[in-house]
């Protein structure tokens, strides 16, 4: 019989929710009671939202349990593992009973996040285990040439995970038919999308499937060597990987003559990003790994032609690379029966913003952005109504409503005026102000322009002036015909996707809710109640007790009144902090 | 692949090259894009945008600079869409350009006087041409400079300051002008075009006449005034008092536009004397200037009285009637706040007034008078009654006035004008006595021959406006009648002189465009950037940050001498106080206004600096490198000066700092560029396309447009095409040139930054003749008798010649004629290479030409100061690395050098000599020589190879300094195994002996005289190669000829004519130490200044008879010297030079020579006077020098020779190359660091 496994979540998002306490507890009940069982790490699972999660695998079957800090960890050794009584109410997910968030799981596909949370991240044993190398093993074993390595891939259907949506076999065939004795294959790990962390639950929990993969696209391409650029903000992951390229070295997956192939000799080092959201963009990210300031250029030349220190080079996207050894193992056949006609496969999404389940999902294209809200997402906490979801990162757009049945895929997201993009899906209620999340993407885009060309540099600038204004209750007539020219001047005329992109989430705005920002300009007034500057507070005499609550905390002394007598706002002095709303215990205050 | 590419280019089937960009076809096509980030020199960086083209089929548009083009390609570069982001890139620069391209000064001036401009040429004391500046724009400067109403000097930000005044600019122009009055007949006269047989009539001779018809006339129209009055210049004269402006004043300028072909026909009174209908007749068109002659009376009850006049009226009747008004024991009353009403207050003191009072409504602070005015009328004892506003003129019985009713005011609030508005005080009525009231409130036109006009017009009408005016166009200033045009008060109502002369401008301009059948358009605006568009200027961002210094106030008249009509401003005293107040203008204009690029395209494209109106970023000029200035508020982040300070020069002193809106250059890694690896070399500032990096001068620089001279650098050897910029003999700046050396037109550090002794004003001009220890001038025959007689007065060879690297060719030929030929004497030498032995001479013929550095793989530099001494072949090697990956390799014997951190390796050695022959020594005791190259193009090398086989291998190894074994054959190994191996060095880091041992190592490598590989030999001075070439040396004769070579004399013999040609072969060094001399004759060397043991020089010069110096400046030398002949620099002559390269090239005279007799013409004159045949000119000795040549040796099979060196022989004498032009900008700039620190 095998020993019971305890299995504790330890990626950022678990750590951050006390796993790291919950793990040590577990450990240190083990060694005192000298339990037997075995206590392993594994990375998240997806469910952010019951984080920390802990799994208990017994001859019975798999349980997780959600939310299980350091007491219930006691609770849950005690009376699960000790007693063999799972305690039913705190699984979120088994296989042997219904449980309420067994919907979160049910319509997912997991093949980029196969073995998220279920192995440990930091053994290439685990890896091994899963089936982990068999794809290259599998290469070498059958022979498979370099053109026909990239025709499963073509074959697979498989498109950039990063967000652009492009055919990976096709990059890889480029890269392959650039002539060179030098030939680089970097993994884009500068994942920077507000609201994404798709790439780092993958470093996380799977860095040996992003080596595999890399491995398996140097052998395809020709490439000697590989570069992992992460984002520095990624500590954990970073640890991992390096973990796992130490791992890999040492079991000859990389080096000289990987698996005994003649002449294929391919090794990678992880290249800590600098901390700037546009090296991610594929030139802005090879001048960064050359030392230069991290500053797109204009393509072409195209990196698989002229790359890294001029060379051949190929860029893919961590998740996509995650993809590469389950196709080869398991065939381009089985990975294209997922999806739509023109993008198969799976996709993950980061659900974040007003959603009752945000974490990861993996789930096959051509499901619809409803259901992957409602049904995996479990919809819009408080009861609240759902308005619209950002996809795709400041690059992306605003689908409203009304559009939610879009399915995903890259021509149907793309026809919304949103993008695909590396995944990211912010979602918004009733309470969110469409300008102002205009103007918070917009601030982000700004913010990270690297400043090189004219249009996106100062043009963003003075977008997001214009929406500054707009909030502010000072916009004028015309601002929205200001915002229209320069948002197609910029992305006419800027050099890289972080530029021609930027005013997507104003004009996704703007085409699905232009009478928000009508009402700003011309009544100002915020219908969701959200622009400080555009909002009217005041008492109501009736439900005032004169408590005196709100005059004594307002930090403009603008409210005065006699003690136990209805208090006034002078309307003249408020800064709209809303302070004196939040404190008001009797619902006195109003917002208009 | 294909050879040529099909694209269409707007509609245009052009073929393009493979790998070519958009950018560079649509130049080779003739197509402009305007780009401002792009720069030939360097990779395309595409961020400015401005270049954007539309290519069919490309999502966006694209930016022509970094877009290939491909087979078929579709490209239009002029489409709406086109233009439409071009002004949006340009819109949003300009939206964060806090900048100023003019001054206020001249924004505010009507007629756009360039102030900064004539301020910056007054400081260089260049009246005339500050005269010639102003009369761009305005004719009547020394009128102005009295009586203008001076808006500059309102809006003058010296005003931030807090000092209590402008800058002195009506002062300083009123100096400038009658500097130029005193000139005579020398004073400034524009051009004026060859006629045009058009004809103009002028109505009235004031200053809107006057100006029209200067500005007519220029163009080649005849312009007619018709003046109604008996004399010139309209109210100038009969409206404003001779103490501010004296006639003759008048008559001064008007004769400078009479001077140029306008006639003026007086007391012909439009209308009256001369009628439409013959002006129709006569002329092509008419200008009307006809001013606003009536005045306005009081308009209250009794204004009917007798002495009650109009202001006007009262100056004109004295101007026409010749008559004073006799006040004496009179009380006077003059109603007006205005500059007239000073002058009718300060007239009627001057007419013996007992009392004169000056009623006026509201407060001085309203008052549009000038402020000295009412100043000076206060000390003349004017009485000012303010808040009082006349209400009724009292008659006496005989209807005169007796006194006059007012009423007090208050004010109120502010009327349409921004002035408060005076309300009367009920019941505050009082009277005063007064016998005559002058009322100067205001003036109307009077247009009296409308009918006439009209009746005899064949084409439109002329009309009136509703104020009574003349009406025209306000912009082209044309009237209803096409070929009628009017100016001046008669078309906007009473203004100002200056206003007159502005309209007279745009009406000249319509008026030429109407006689010239073109459009009549009025002048496109330009675009100008404003730093008030931005933010209104606040003091504290200029109290503090600028030198206080208070004005020079205007001399006057001292108020008991003012019983007459005698000038009250004297104007300035002197020039030294003209430049002190020169030193107050603040420079707020830029001075790229003539060169900025993007002051141009925004211009063409109409960019608005408003239309994205928001935040804007604000630095802090950077001063703080001594020549180079940092003004990051100009910048459009184009990242030029970053890239080529990176790519070319390999310094990397400058970088990106900060994000997004943030962004901005900076020194990289440091506050100032002084604490960066900036080499000073200018590089960035030839790379601005706007002002934000420039030169950091010491003088105002202007902006002025410059005449340019093309010359060649006469500071280095690599003889590169350079442009000086100068006016009227002042240079200003110095710039590259594309040429067969300077392909990408760049410039050293040296000639960029080196030009200020040009400017310097100690130049010697004149002979001078050193008598009881004092120069005195004499005359060039005098100068030329006492060197010939001294010449002969001592034996032939007591004589020794010396001339220097910066002669040119032609001159180095004539002074070593001069002294074999004609003093019999072969001591003739130069003290650039005086004892440092013969191994200079032969690096030329073989040196790697600079153009072909980019296709070597690996260049070793042999030193350490290659990037301070020779910038250029520096930027050249580093663009080399940097964009053709080029290895470089450094063999330096310096711990640490400012090239350590541009190369890929450093070889640390001790010595160069040991080095070089340790390499060579090793390369053959290995047999790893280049035999077949040996067989084949050396000579000699069995005798080298034993030679030095024969020394000892240990002991070069050990003096070489290189730290093993190992890495010295690696050195060996690689460079002989090196496709194309390149060795660079100069001759003022290493001895002669170690460039014959590195030549002798391109010989064993096999790498002479092949493409990009063998060697870089770099000479000191700009003629260094011309001394040997020339002759100018003891041992070689013209063409590098060895003077002991029998038929070589035999050669100069038969050329010269002479049959006693010295044969004799001393070293002058020798004879120098020795004391052997009597006579020395020192030709453009410095060899006292330069002198590195400085006593042991002028210990040879004590002990001689006689010396002579031809130099620019009294030097050192000079100082030394028995005589001075005046130097000629090269540009004033023209000649040849020839360069490191030995590639001789010619070039001409820019600027007349500022010496009566030039440099070469002395040396032809001396010549004469020792009985040989002179040349005509500089030509006839350059072809001379051919017709001695030795036949040239084919490149394919000429044969090098190696040469076995005993010892190092570091024997080098004089820093600088021996020329006090070059030791002066090393002393300037070691000093300038100095302070820095």
């Amino acid at each position: 019989m095998e020993k019971t496994k305890v299995i504790v979540g330890l990626g950022s998002c678990g750590i951050a929710a006390g796993a790291n306490k919950t793990y040590n507890k577990i450990k240190q009940l083990q060694e005192a009671e000298n339990l037997d069982f075995e206590l392993k790490k594994t990375s998240c699972i997806g469910m952010c939202f019951r984080e920390p999660l802990v799994e208990i695998i017994d001859e019975t079957g798999s349980y997780i349990y959600g939310n299980v800090d350091e007491d219930t960890a006691v609770d849950v050794l005690e009376k699960h593992v000790i007693n063999h009584e799972p305690i039913k109410e705190l699984v979120v997910k088994t296989d042997l009973f219904d449980t309420p968030d067994n919907s979160f799981f049910k319509d997912q596909v997991k093949i980029t996040l196969r073995h998220c949370g279920y192995i440990d991240p930091e053994s290439i044993e685990d890896y091994e285990a899963s089936n982990g190398y068999e794809a290259i093993k599998k290469i070498a074993d059958e022979e498979i040439s370099q053109p026909d390595v990239i025709d499963m891939i073509l074959r697979s259907g498989l498109r950039g995970r990063g967000g652009g949506g492009f055919p990976t076999g096709m990059k890889w065939k480029f890269a392959l038919n650039s002539q060179s004795t030098e030939k680089y294959i970097i993994c884009n790990a500068d994942e920077g999308d507000p609201g994404a962390f798709m790439d780092r639950s993958l470093l996380e929990g799977d860095p040996h499937a992003i080596l595999e993969g890399m491995i398996i696209g140097a052998y395809a391409i020709g490439a000697t060597d590989g570069v992992i650029y992460c984002r520095a903000e990624y500590p954990l992951a970073i640890k991992r990987l390096n973990i796992a390229i130490e791992q890999a070295r040492d079991r000859g997956y990389l080096g000289e003559h990987i698996m005994g192939i003649e002449g294929f000799s391919f090794d990678i080092y992880v290249k800590e990003g600098a901390g700037a959201f546009v090296c991610g963009e594929e030139t802005a990210l090879i001048a960064s790994i050359e030392g230069e300031r991290g500053m797109p250029r204009k393509r072409p030349p195209y990196p698989a032609v002229s790359g890294l220190w001029k060379q051949p080079t190929n860029i893919n996207n961590v998740e996509t690379l995650a993809n590469i050894p389950w196709i080869i193992t398991n065939g381009p056949e089985a990975y294209s029966k997922y999806g739509t006609e023109k993008s198969k496969g799976t996709k993950v999404f980061a659900l974040a913003g007003k959603i009752n389940n945000s974490g990861l999902v993996e789930v096959p294209m051509g499901m619809s952005i409803r259901d992957i809200i409602f049904k995996l997402g479990g919809g819009i906490p408080e009861g609240k109504k759902f308005k619209a979801v950002q996809l795709g990162g400041p690059s992306g757009g605003c689908i409203p409503e009304y559009l939610a049945d879009t399915i995903v895929d890259y021509d149907s997201v793309n026809a919304t005026g949103a993008i695909m993009g590396s995944g990211g899906m912010v979602v918004m209620d009733e309470s969110t102000c469409m300008v102002d999340v205009a103007k918070f993407f917009l601030n982000f885009t700004k913010e990270e322009s690297c400043g090189k060309c004219t249009f996106c540099r100062i043009g963003t600038k003075r977008m997001l002036e214009i929406l500054e204004r707009i909030t502010e209750g000072k916009g004028e007539e015309g601002d929205i015909g200001k915002l229209e020219e320069l948002a197609y001047q910029i992305k006419d005329n800027s050099l890289c996707g972080l530029g021609q992109t930027a005013p997507n989430p104003v004009l996704t705005t703007l085409k699905y809710f232009r009478d928000e920002y009508t009402a700003h300009i011309i009544e100002k007034k915020c219908p969701a109640k959200v622009c400080k500057a555009l909002l009217h507070y005041e008492i109501i005499a009736d439900k005032c007790t004169g408590c005196t609550v709100c005059a004594i905390k307002c930090p403009v002394k603008c409210i005065s009144g006699e003690r136990k007598q209805a208090h006034v706002i002078d309307q003249e002095l408020c800064i709209h902090c809303g302070d004196c709303y939040s404190r008001c215990k009797f619902d006195a205050i109003t917002i208009s | 692949m294909t050879q040529s590419l099909n694209i269409l280019l707007n509609g245009k089937i052009v073929s393009g090259k493979p790998g070519e960009t958009i950018l560079a076809l649509a130049e080779r096509n003739d197509v402009h894009i305007p780009t401002l980030c792009n720069d030939p020199r360097l990779d395309p960086y595409s961020s400015c945008y401005v270049c954007v083209v539309e290519v069919q089929g490309y999502r966006g548009l694209q930016p022509a600079c970094s877009t290939k083009i491909m087979e078929g390609m579709k490209i239009d570069t002029d489409t709406p869409r086109v233009r439409k982001a071009r002004k949006t890139a340009l819109d949003l620069m300009v939206s964060n350009h806090y900048a100023d391209c003019v001054a206020p000064c001249k924004e505010t001036c009507p007629a756009g006087v360039d102030v900064q401009g004539y301020i910056s040429l007054i400081e260089k004391g260049l009246y005339s041409e500050a005269i010639g500046l102003i009369k761009e724009v305005n004719p009547l400067p020394a009128i102005c400079g009295r009586v203008c109403v001076r808006p500059c000097e309102a809006a003058c930000r010296r005003n931030l300051l807090g000092e209590g005044n402008p800058v002195g600019i009506d002062y300083l122009k009123r100096f400038a002008a009658d500097k130029d009055i005193e000139a005579a007949e020398n004073h400034y006269k524009p051009e004026v075009a060859p006629s045009t047989g058009k004809k103009v009539a002028i109505i009235g001779a004031g200053p809107g006449g006057l100006s029209s018809a200067y500005f007519l006339q220029q163009k080649g129209h005849q312009c007619d005034i018709y003046e109604a009055s008996p004399q010139s210049g309209g109210w100038l004269r009969y409206g404003i008092p001779e103490y501010r402006l004296p006639n003759d004043i008048i008559d001064k300028e008007v004769e400078a536009v009479t001077e140029l072909g306008t006639r003026i026909f007086y007391n012909k009174k439009f209308g009256d004397d001369v009628g439409y209908a013959e002006l129709q007749e006569r002329y092509d068109s008419v200008i009307l200037s006809i001013g606003s002659q009536r005045g306005t009376l009081i308009g209250c009850e009794g204004d009917d009285a007798e002495n009650v006049f109009s202001g006007i009226d009262f100056l004109r009747n004295m101007e026409m009637t010749g008559q004073r008004y006799d006040f004496s024991k009179k009380t006077v009353a003059v109603v007006g706040g205005g500059n007239t009403a000073m002058d009718c207050c300060r007239t009627s003191v001057r007419c013996g007034a007992e009392k004169v009072y000056v009623i006026y409504r509201r407060t001085e602070k309203e008052m549009p008078a000038n402020p000295i005015e009412i100043h000076e009328s206060k000390l003349e004892g004017v009485e000012y009654l303010f808040l009082t506003n006349p209400t009724k003129v009292n008659k006496d019985e005989n209807g005169a006035v007796k006194s006059i009713t007012c009423l007090k005011m208050e004010l109120g609030a502010p009327d349409k004008s921004g002035r408060r508005r005076p309300i009367p005080i009920e019941g505050s009525e009082f009277d005063l006595e007064v016998n005559y009231i002058l009322a100067a409130i205001g003036q109307k036109t009077t247009i009296n021959f409308l009918e006439n006009v009209n009746q005899f017009s064949q084409n439109g009408e002329l009309k009136a406006n509703r104020w009574g005016d003349i009406d025209a166009n306000p912009a082209t200033l044309q009237t209803g009648i096409p070929s009628m045009f009017a100016a001046g008060d008669g078309v906007s109502g009473p203004a100002t002189i200056i206003e007159a002369i502005a309209q007279a401008k745009a009406a000249s301009r319509s008026c030429h465009q109407f006689l010239t059948n073109q459009p009549i358009e009025a002048e496109k605006k330009e675009f100008i950037s404003r730093k008030d568009n931005f933010a209104k200027q606040d003091p504290k961002n200029y109290v503090g940050r600028y030198q206080e210094q208070l004005r020079h106030e205007m001399p006057t008249l001292s108020p008991d001498d003012r019983a007459n009509f005698n000038e009250v401003e004297l104007g300035y005293e002197d020039e030294e106080i003209t430049l002190e107040e020169t030193h107050r203008c603040l420079e707020c204009g830029c001075s790229a206004y003539h060169t900025c690029d993007l002051k141009e395209y925004s211009t063409q494209y109409d960019a608005v600096q408003g239309k994205f109106e928001g935040d804007f970023k604000e630095y802090d000029v950077d001063y703080s490198h001594p020549y180079i200035e940092i003004d990051n508020n100009k910048c459009i982040l184009c990242s030029r000066c970053v890239r080529i300070c990176k790519d070319v020069v390999g310094a990397n002193a400058l970088g990106l700092v900060d994000r997004g809106f943030e962004t901005h250059v900076a020194p990289s890694m440091g506050n100032s560029l002084t604490e960066t690896n900036c080499e000073s070399c200018g590089m960035c500032i030839s790379a601005c396309p706007t002002g934000a990096i420039s030169e950091n001068v010491n003088f105002k620089p202007g902006p002025v447009k410059f005449d340019t001279i093309e010359t060649i650098d006469n500071i280095g050897p690599e003889g590169f095409e350079m442009n000086l910029h100068h006016k009227a003999g002042y240079f200003m700046q110095a710039t590259g040139r594309k040429g067969d050396v300077n392909k990408d037109g760049n410039i050293s550090r040296q000639a960029k930054f080196g030009y200020n002794y040009l400017n310097d004003p100690s130049r010697i001009t004149k002979p001078l003749l050193k008598r009881n220890g004092n120069f005195e001038e004499i005359t060039f025959d005098q100068a030329y008798n006492i060197i010939a007689e001294k010449i002969k007065g001592v034996e032939a060879d007591e004589n020794a010649f010396f001339a220097g690297a910066r002669l040119t060719n032609e001159e180095l030929y004539m002074v070593q004629k001069l002294a074999r030929a004609g003093a019999k004497t072969n001591n003739v030498n130069a003290f650039h290479y005086m004892g440092r032995g013969i191994g200079y001479g032969q690096n030329a013929m073989a040196n790697v030409p600079f153009d072909q550095l980019q296709n070597a793989s690996k260049i070793v530099i042999i030193g350490s100061s290659l990037n301070m001494d020779h910038p250029l072949v520096n930027h050249m090697i580093f663009n080399a690395r940097n964009r053709f990956k080029v290895q470089v390799e450094l063999v330096t014997t310096d711990e640490e050098c400012g090239l350590d951190h541009k190369v890929d390796r450093i070889h640390r050695i001790g010595s160069y000599y040991y080095f070089a022959k340790a390499v060579n020594y090793y390369l053959l005791s290995s047999g790893l020589q280049n035999q077949m190259f040996i067989n084949d193009r050396s000579l000699e090398y069995e005798t080298y190879k034993s030679n030095l086989l024969a020394e000892d291998f240990d002991d070069l190894f050990e003096k070489s300094g290189v730290c093993c074994i190992d890495e010295l054959a690696e050195f060996a190994k690689s460079f002989n195994n090196e496709m194309n191996g390149v060795l660079v060095f100069s001759e003022k880091e290493v001895s002669s002996n170690v460039c014959l041992e590195l030549f002798n190592t391109a010989i064993i490598t096999g790498k002479l005289g092949k493409t990009a590989q063998g060697i870089v030999a770099l000479k000191e001075k700009n003629n260094s190669q011309g001394i040997i070439d020339m002759g100018a040396c003891h041992k070689v004769a013209p063409g590098f000829q060895p003077y002991d070579d029998p038929k070589v004399i035999q050669k100069l013999k038969m050329k010269w004519g002479i049959d006693d040609i010295p044969t004799n072969i001393n070293s002058p060094y020798k004879l120098l130490k020795e004391n052997k001399l009597k006579n020395i004759f020192i030709f453009g060397e410095d060899p006292v200044a330069c002198a590195i043991n400085k006593p042991e020089v002028e210990g040879w010069f004590e002990k001689l008879d006689f010396m002579m110096v031809q130099d620019y400046f009294l030097t050192e030398t000079a100082q030394k010297a028995d005589l001075i002949l005046p130097a000629s620099l090269p540009f004033e002559i023209g000649g040849s030079f020839t360069n490191t390269q030995k590639y001789l090239q010619k070039f001409d005279a820019g600027m007349e020579s500022a010496i009566e007799e030039n440099s070469p013409q002395q040396l032809i004159n001396l010549m004469e006077k020792l009985g040989v045949n002179g040349f005509a000119n500089m030509e006839e000795a350059l072809w001379e020098v051919f017709t001695l040549l030795p036949p040239p040796a084919d490149p394919e099979t000429r044969k090098y020779q190696l040469h076995s060196t005993g010892r190092d022989n570091y024997n080098r004498q004089f820093n600088h190359g021996c020329d006090i032009v070059n030791k002066r900008f090393d002393d300037e700039f070691e000093a300038a660091f100095e302070r820095e620190e």
